[in-house]
């Protein structure tokens, strides 16, 4: 039970600060231990001792003190080395989960001091420091250590070499903190760093949580890496293995060693390899290494599939995470995020998950009151990646009823936490089925979908512009709902965003709302996005946002026969500006742009003579026309555009039609039609068949 | 479309389970007159013993995931007599291409003697007919036939409530022609009159020619 301290009285901050002003060491010394004391885990207090200029004071006298202690040949006397020790661990402290502090530390220039102190001869001092730069190196805001240069590796792989176990733990952090390019996870792997690493998994507590987590950086994305790592030996796992197996083989050590193959074929692919020893790992008592031991085989399976496919082990892999969810600390909020990675873009493991109750486990999470930012993040995300692929998925999710609590994420003052309900919104929209039944077209998700729009961050618009990309398929007739709520004039505000991500979304969405829209939601969006503004994204510098416009376009001229005539306002310049920008366009948007002239074509005379001009032009400048080098093309999904195109202007029964066959056969256009017949794809097949068969409506047109 | 509710009707509608993907297997076929947005009209005759009738109907293709042998809709029976209004249901369709689903249903109270009955009802499926018998069709290469086999089931009534009088219980067969687009189809409910025929035709919407409206979700 707590009692009052009645022997050392509690000094206020502005007290300690001045008696670290103080001549006399052991005053210092007292002063820096209680500063330590009311800041540990205390963020409160540190933020009052930051604001009053401690860090400065306490670097001050580290770096005096470190001076000092340099320039005496023999070991520092105790006070120096005990106020080294204290302020390092000071330092350490404001550093420690706190980015505000980092901050300050470094400000101070603290930094290189602390550094040097890891040569010292008092062994106190070098473990103070290093336990205070790896709470440096905890932050993002640390500075990058660039070990590719030789003397900095040798530096690091001293670090990791050392006896002291804070000293191996900074050599970890300085990894998971630097180590971010291909080259640089070589660059350790060829210096021999993955051997040493693999020893520090049977050190303490805290070097197997700096090992495993230094070791996700250097596989990460690098199965090249990966390959080298599970190659290599532990050699106790392998001996303890083999001696358990069979102990009346002969030498079995000697056929197995440096044989990687044999080692799989003897013990499995996993056991006796470094690889046991992370899955060992997952086993630990302490939640943290089991943590940070299913995040590097994540990463190892994420970059190299040809391990952990054992049914067993993903399973494994999915009971544990959800397992460590029910952590109520920073281990349960990691959990989701490792899940996310484990799960995102696997249907598998989404299968897998979901026949674990994943879905439940996370929705039974949203439904707990005041939930820390990052876990809400990470629960949403993980959310968003099990219903990205599978319907039983969203089914489930929405049975739940925890819709609710996601549309209020979407109001949280974190942007993080905004994004990621985005996320998994547009997942869970993308149900078919529930999209179909009008259900997501509601003013209670789409007010706040819209007012996203305006948020301040650009990942936070183009995430909610993912979602009303999905709400706005509505088969109902409530697309209403969105015009009504400004959607509209808000998405073609953002149409002309100067982050082309953002104009290529907004035009996504509008697509969508244009998708068997009615002619007054059509006019509407028409009046509001221009014929002249839609001409300049046609024209648009970035692929992606042409495709998407014409996209819009192609729907926009679908349905009902007279909306065709959109294309010929102010002058037919949004149908030339398709014209121009379909002579030299990737396939992707040579399709849509087809399709566009093909819905123009299956209207009337006036519409299907625009649309032959437009395959003409080109031809009568001396190139060859766009239409030709889209039906000789190799994605078959552009040929089949092409040819629709021409089956229209060829569509029997149509007074010109007989006279556009000869000048589409003129053009050339007809003999290569003729040259598809045999076309490897059906669809290309049937289309061009009716184009010879309406042609030969008109006796020998072809000929 | 929904049918009559005959006094012996008991079982409402189950659930197919269109999502149960798999993976790994090879490209299904493509035709962009069945793809999203698409329309068809015609009719669907529910003649019984006493009396001719058949209803008109339309279709429209709201969903397709070809990938997973997946397509949905909606129907709309339009001159049903005990309705007010045209009656709009939404189904669920499942596309016969050997890996995602075969021709034998495996439920919906279809045995595989049930499937094969209607199945040889279409011409274009007689050359499939002896190797569907030994494994449902699972071996066959349908990629480059002219024709696409499916089955269609109501999910949900859109516009009328399950009260209305009808039943969705039962699925369709249907052919769909790659080459025009037409749809022919036969309904099966055990407890409906047999073999009701459904035929439908790719519709141009008062155009000269096809049209393709598209959207992707995100």
């Amino acid at each position: 039970m707590p009692t009052a301290n009645t022997i050392f009285p509690i000094h206020g901050p502005v007290d300690l600060l001045t008696r670290l002003d103080s001549p006399d060491p052991e005053t210092k010394l007292k002063a820096l231990r209680e500063i330590k004391n009311q800041i540990i885990g205390n963020r409160t207090k540190k933020l009052s001792f930051l604001k009053l200029g401690a860090v400065p004071a306490v670097a001050s006298i580290l770096s005096s003190y470190a001076t000092q202690s340099d320039s005496q040949l023999v070991d520092a006397d105790v006070s120096t080395s005990s106020i080294i020790v204290q302020s390092a661990a000071v330092l350490g402290s404001f550093a420690c989960g706190f980015d505000a502090g980092v901050r300050a530390v470094l400000d101070a220039g603290v930094f290189p001091h602390l550094i040097r102190l890891l040569s010292n001869l008092d062994e106190k001092v070098v473990d103070a420091s290093a336990r205070s730069l790896r709470m440096i190196y905890q932050s993002r805001l640390a500075p990058k250590y660039e070990f590719v240069q030789e003397k900095n590796m040798e530096f690091l792989i001293s670090l990791i070499n050392s006896e002291c176990e804070n000293v191996t733990g900074l050599g970890a952090s300085i990894i998971t903190h630097s180590c971010q390019t291909s080259t640089e996870q070589r660059a350790l792997c060829d210096a021999g760093i993955l051997k040493k690493l693999i020893s520090l998994l049977e050190g303490s507590l805290s070097q197997k949580n700096a090992t495993l987590e230094s070791l996700a950086a250097v596989f990460k994305k690098n199965p090249e890496v990966i390959s080298k790592f599970v190659g290599l030996e532990n050699e106790r796992a392998v001996e303890s293995s083999l001696s358990q197996r069979d102990s009346s083989l002969e030498s079995p050590g000697t056929v197995i060693k440096n044989n990687t193959e044999s080692v799989f074929k003897f013990v499995g692919p996993e056991s006796g390899s470094a690889l046991s020893s992370i899955i060992e790992l997952t086993k630990d008592r302490y939640a943290r290494t089991r943590l940070l031991a299913c995040m590097c085989l994540v990463v190892i399976r994420n970059a190299s599939p040809n391990y952990l496919q054992d049914m067993g082990i993903k399973a494994k892999l999915v009971y544990l995470l959800l397992e460590l969810l029910d952590d109520p600390g920073q281990v349960g909020d990691e959990a989701s995020f490792v899940f996310s990675s484990l799960v995102a873009g696997k249907k598998d493991l989404q299968q897998l998950a979901f026949e674990n109750n994943a879905i439940n486990k996370f929705c039974n999470q949203l439904q707990k009151s005041q939930l820390h930012p990052k876990r809400l993040q990470g629960v949403l995300l993980a959310l968003a990646d099990l219903c990205s692929k599978l319907e039983s998925c969203r089914l489930t999710f929405l049975s739940l009823k925890v819709l609710n609590q996601v549309i209020d994420a979407l109001t949280h003052d974190c942007a993080d936490v905004r994004t990621s309900a985005c996320i998994c919104l547009r997942s869970v929209t993308r149900s078919i089925k529930n999209l179909c039944a009008g259900y997501f077209m509601n003013e209670m998700l789409v007010i706040p979908i819209i007012r996203l729009l305006d948020d301040p961050s650009v990942s936070v618009q183009v995430a909610a512009l993912g979602v009303i990309s999905n709400i706005v398929v509505d088969f109902t007739t409530r697309k209403s709902t969105f015009i009504q709520c400004g959607g509209v004039k808000q998405l073609v505000q953002l149409t002309k965003s100067m982050h082309s991500t953002v104009r290529f979304n907004a035009l996504w969405a509008l697509k969508n709302m244009m998708f068997l829209a009615d002619d007054r939601c059509k006019e509407g969006i028409f009046l509001e996005l221009t014929g002249s503004l839609l001409a300049s994204l046609i024209s648009d510098p970035e692929p992606c946002v042409q495709e998407q416009a014409l996209a819009l376009v192609r729907n926009l001229v679908d349905g009902c026969i007279k909306s065709i005539e959109y294309v010929f306002a102010e002058d037919g310049t949004l149908l030339d500006a398709v014209g121009r920008q379909l002579h030299n366009v990737s396939d992707e948007v040579g399709i849509q742009g087809m399709y566009l002239l093909g819905n123009v074509a299956s209207g009337n005379e006036l519409h299907k003579e625009a649309v032959l001009q437009q395959l003409l032009a080109q031809a009568d400048n001396g190139a060859q026309s766009f239409v030709i080098k889209f039906l000789q093309s190799s994605d078959s999904r552009l040929r089949t555009a092409a040819v629709w195109v021409i089956v229209n202007l060829t569509f029997p029964s149509c007074p010109g039609a007989f006279g556009r066959l000869v000048q589409l056969k003129n053009a050339g256009i007809i003999s290569q039609i003729r040259n598809m017949v045999n076309d490897s794809c059906l669809d290309v097949k049937l289309r061009v068949r009716t184009v010879i068969t309406q042609s030969m409506t008109f006796g020998d047109g072809l000929t | 479309m929904p049918v009559r509710v005959e006094e012996t009707t008991s079982s409402s509608s189950s659930s197919s389970s269109a999502s149960s993907q798999l993976s790994g297997h090879t490209s299904p076929p493509v035709c962009t007159l069945l793809t999203v947005g698409q329309a068809f009209s015609g009719t669907q005759n529910v003649s019984s013993l006493q009396k001719d009738e058949a209803w008109r109907v339309n279709v429209r293709i709201q969903g397709c995931d070809l990938d997973h042998g997946y397509l949905c809709g909606t129907m709309e029976a339009l001159n049903v007599p005990m309705a007010d209004t045209p009656v709009v249901t939404f189904w669920e369709g499942e596309i016969v291409d050997g890996k995602n689903y075969t021709f034998y249903t495996g439920k919906w109270e279809a045995l595989s003697e049930d499937d094969i009955r209607h199945w040889t009802k279409f011409p274009s499926f007689q050359p499939f007919l002896e190797q569907v018998k030994v494994d449902g069709g699972k071996s066959l290469d349908l990629i480059n036939y002219p024709y696409i086999f499916m089955r269609w089931k109501e999910q949900y009534f859109v516009n009328v409530g399950t009260d209305c009088g009808l039943t969705i219980a039962g699925f369709y067969y249907v052919c769909f022609s790659c080459t025009d687009g037409s749809i022919n189809g036969f309904y099966y409910d055990p407890n409906s009159s047999p073999f009701q025929k459904l035929e439908l035709k790719s519709t141009n919407e008062g155009r000269s020619g096809f049209s393709f409206s598209f959207y992707e979700l995100q």
